[in-house]
């Protein structure tokens, strides 16, 4: 019988009141703590009678070190790095500038390079990243700020009173697996907070309660996701010149898939390659980890990676579904920042330089209220406008319909994005609508049995340990790890679905688009399918792949005990 | 500053860990490549029969370092007893085993000394007037060489199986035990230890086995893992399992073997059903010796087994029993 992972009730929590909480320390939740403390410097130095004080602003994050689930290509486009922090080339780790880049269509053994590099994919100007060390960074200026980083701590739960955010609750630690108090039981924390600022990344959990409690996606298009699923390959010298940037379409997806590859060329040989599979795929078989592993066979990356070695494996989830999918940002007592509201630009495939900027404008927010000593809707709402005004909707609102003109295929999404280039990002309808990327999953029944077109790549990745890898021999390298003895965190709300169901109306996706093994389908004796659904949680990268593409919806992530969970160093 | 190498050696309860033997066998090793003075020192209260068992070995000297508030352990009082030692004699090195006890108190000590400590290393050599200690990194992917920068004495400690433990040289004769009294005064201990977590009591340390049976998914279900255990009583060995049958509660978790459980280095170990994935095998591969039997001929199991049996386990594993007990005559 698994148990999952909930907040345990009858325990004495400790209580801890906090002017504002940031939930995550990713770029977005960064670039707010360090805006926020900037501002507050420079109040204080104008009006020492009437000081604000830090010592009540805390970021939490869930991983051990800060940066260590970050994962990205990365391109950082430095727009809002140099309004947070001017002349920061000089100090931040930027890997290289770009120098060059291509644009190719796939084809199953050949390749077509465009002649032109379309503008959205221009990236003269911007650097190629570890996102991974970059966040570390910028979290290291944080914490000089004065600003206190809490690693290793969830947030599991929103503390909500009528219609308004109190706080949030962070994890219980040490609880065993089957939901009993361990001897070390630590009880999560209360942080009764003014502003809580959700800055969790793609697919949010808290920002998941929160637009469900509040219905905040009335009367926006539902949000698109896809999954990017990344090696960092070491490469013999002179291959891949630091900053060259290559970005494929086409195989090993067909025309019914979304998604493509990125190759960024880095420091020391290294190599960042990944594909983004969008999770609005129809046939349930469909694998994103073999996808990568069928693209690294084509030939034209084969001869690339000849010789070279997979040194590092991550994957997670992207919001791009633009403009029409932003929840609402403010509210009574939170605002939303960064991938977790779907600041990201599909076209242009870059959402750091958004993520910075929400944060910014979310913390200038925070510090109008703290000055004025009024934490009130009216206040908090003020983000809104200031997103609006900002230089976000600038670079949104043009391509606002893009990723939703895909809703039909690749063909007609050519021919939709083409439309939208000469008409302002409008095209043939003001607004385009699309569906949930989960609705768009087939049953099996409906499905040729061998995978017609989409055959290769279907099913687990077998791997031959130098080019291509399965998938558990990949998770490996993502340094995940978890404490063993807890609560699964994937909270499967009706097993019976997966054992009675789904084995038979979809072929239990889960252990496909799992990037990381932790749904399996092994025997069982008493079940009427003889299968059932057994978590491999530890195995977990917490990409939210599982909380976003379950045809049934009926996966929810949740945060395992802090500390848990992969070790992007150097992603 | 004397040219000497102090190697701490472990007891608990008045018992020596064994795998204090690796770290003396390194310690010999350098010994040798240095020219260095090797010394030992055990600390505790009434140990001195384990300074003796010590002091057979080609060590020049052991000292057993003795207070009554040495035992129960605690890290307030070994990492005082020792500084005060070390802070007197002066090695250039002090080396010690890897273990829990050792993990506490040994940051404690040697910032105490404001000192350097290099932990968890696997190798170590001398080069060019340098001593180098080989770390893992990225769970064992990788090995890494490094070097102390300040002064000594320099503090390193030694990952179980780095060195073979039963090939620790013998001395000519037995060397001298000297026994040091240490004064600790009252107000220095300020940990008060309580009676061991009901956990740590039945936990098996697979890191001490010399042998052990190791079973995977290829056992099929709960009760067959008697089979293995009794293969592995039969052998006088421990049970041990890869990850999903310890995920399945099948066997406790303190006997998984993995990046997520123990990394163990048994003189045999002995695969049944399990597949060999590299989470597995970085927590057995410095086994001495690998018999992997799985059904699947392609197995990455086989890619690192000394000796690989290709077939069904329940076919193999009890006329293997019959054996191991007529030969035993048990």
């Amino acid at each position: 019988m698994m148990v999952f992972r909930k907040p345990l009730l009858n325990v004495e929590r400790p209580q801890m009141e906090a002017d504002i909480v940031i939930v995550g320390g990713g770029p977005a939740g960064m670039a707010c703590a360090l805006r926020l403390s900037q501002l507050i410097d420079e109040h204080n130095a104008k009006r020492p009678d009437a000081a604000l004080s830090k010592d009540n602003i805390y970021v939490l994050e869930k991983a051990r070190d800060v940066g260590a689930h970050c994962l990205s290509g990365a391109l950082l486009d430095p727009r809002s790095m140099r309004e947070l922090l001017p002349g920061f080339e000089k100090e931040a780790p930027l890997d290289a500038a770009v120098v060059q880049e291509a644009v190719y269509y796939l084809t199953r053994n050949g390749k077509f390079k465009l002649p032109i590099t379309p503008p959205p994919l221009r990236d003269h100007g911007n650097y190629v990243i570890s996102i991974n060390r970059f966040t570390k960074w910028l979290g290291s200026k944080v914490e000089e700020a004065g600003i206190t980083v809490f690693t290793g701590f969830a947030g599991t739960e929103l503390l909500f009173e009528k219609g308004r955010v109190l706080g949030v609750r962070t994890d219980d630690k040490g609880v065993d697996k089957n939901g009993e108090q361990k001897s070390n039981f630590e009880p999560g924390y209360d942080l009764k907070a003014k502003v809580v600022i959700l800055a969790e990344g793609s697919r949010g959990s808290l920002a998941k309660q929160l637009i469900n409690r509040f219905l905040l996606d009335n009367e926006r298009n539902p949000q698109t996701y896809g999954v990017g699923v990344k090696e960092l390959w070491e490469l013999p010298a002179g291959r891949i010149a630091a900053g060259e940037v290559i970005y494929t379409m086409g195989y090993p997806l067909t025309f019914h898939e979304y998604g493509g590859a990125w190759i960024y060329g880095s420091r020391d040989n290294l190599v960042s390659l990944g594909f983004v599979t969008g999770l609005d795929y129809a046939d349930p078989r469909i694998d994103p980890q073999r996808v990568l592993q069928e693209f690294k066979k084509h030939p034209f990356i084969a001869n690339l990676l000849e010789g070279g070695k997979m040194v590092r494996y991550g994957a997670k989830s992207l919001p791009y579904g633009g403009w029409w999918c932003i929840p609402p940002v403010a509210g009574d007592g939170w605002m939303i920042v960064g991938d977790s509201a779907g600041f990201l630009n599909s076209q242009r495939l870059k959402g750091i330089h958004l993520a910075i900027k929400s944060g910014m404008l979310a913390a200038e927010t925070a510090f109008e209220a703290m000055t004025k000593d009024d934490y009130s809707l009216g206040v908090l709402d003020t983000f809104q406008d200031r997103v609006e005004k900002s230089w976000i909707k600038e670079e949104l609102w043009p391509v606002r319909n893009f990723h939703q003109g895909f809703d039909q295929g690749f063909l007609s999404g050519m021919f939709h994005a083409g439309v939208q280039q000469i008409s302002g990002g409008r095209g043939l309808r003001a607004h385009y609508c699309n569906h949930a990327g989960h609705e768009r999953m087939k049953y099996l029944a409906d499905l040729p049995a061998d995978g017609g077109a989409a055959a290769h790549i279907i099913s687990a990745a077998k791997g031959d340990g130098k080019l291509t890898f399965d998938k558990l021999t990949d998770v490996y390298y993502s340094a995940t790890k978890h404490e063993e003895d807890q609560p699964a965190h994937l909270v499967i709300h009706d097993t019976n679905i997966c054992n009675e169901r789904c084995v038979h109306e979809y072929g239990n996706p889960c252990q496909n688009f799992c990037p990381a093994n932790v749904y399996e389908m092994v025997e069982a004796s008493d079940t009427p399918s003889g299968k059932q659904i057994h978590l491999n949680a530890s195995n977990c990268v917490h990409c939210k792949t599982c909380d976003i593409m379950d045809p049934y919806q009926i996966i929810t992530w949740v945060p395992p005990e802090g500390g848990g969970g992969p070790n992007y160093e150097g992603m | 500053m004397a040219e000497m190498i102090l190697v701490v050696v472990e007891q608990r309860e008045g018992k020596l860990n064994r795998v204090s033997w690796e770290t003396l066998k390194g310690a010999q090793a350098l010994a040798e490549q240095t020219g260095w003075t090797l010394e030992a020192a055990v600390a505790g209260s009434g140990v001195n029969a384990i300074a003796t068992e010590v002091a057979a070995k080609k060590v020049a000297k052991v000292y057993d370092l003795e207070s009554t508030k040495l035992e129960p352990y605690t890290p307030d009082s070994f990492s005082f007893a020792l500084k005060g030692f070390i802070d007197q004699k002066q090695p250039k090195l002090v080396l010690m085993p890897h273990t829990y006890q050792v993990r506490d108190f040994a940051p404690k000590l040697a910032t105490a000394l404001n000192r350097a400590l290099i932990s968890d290393a696997i190798g170590c050599k001398y080069e060019g007037g340098k001593l180098l200690f080989t770390r893992p990194m990225f769970q064992g992917k990788f090995v890494a060489d490094v070097a102390f920068t300040g002064d000594a004495p320099y503090f390193a400690t030694f990952q179980s199986g780095a060195f073979r433990g039963d090939q620790v040289e013998e001395g000519s004769a037995a060397a001298a035990v000297e026994t040091v009294n240490i004064e600790i005064p009252d107000g220095v201990v300020r940990n008060k230890p309580e009676a061991p977590f009901k956990e740590a009591k039945q936990a098996v340390d697979l890191t001490q086995a010399e042998i052990i049976v190791s079973v995977g998914r290829g056992i099929k279900e709960q009760k067959n893992i008697e089979l293995a255990q009794q293969l592995a009583s039969a052998l006088g060995g421990e049970i041990a399992a890869s990850r999903p049958i310890c995920d399945s509660g099948w066997l406790p978790m303190d006997r998984q073997v993995g990046s997520s459980g123990q990394t163990v280095a048994p003189k045999l170990y002995l695969a049944l059903g399990i597949s060999g994935a590299i989470q597995h095998v970085v927590g057995m591969k410095g086994s001495r010796s690998i018999i992997a039997v799985n059904k699947d001929s392609e197995a990455p199991i086989f890619e690192i087994a000394d000796v690989a049996v290709v077939g069904n386990l329940f076919d193999i594993v009890p006329p293997l029993i019959e054996e191991v007990r007529k030969a035993k005559g048990i």
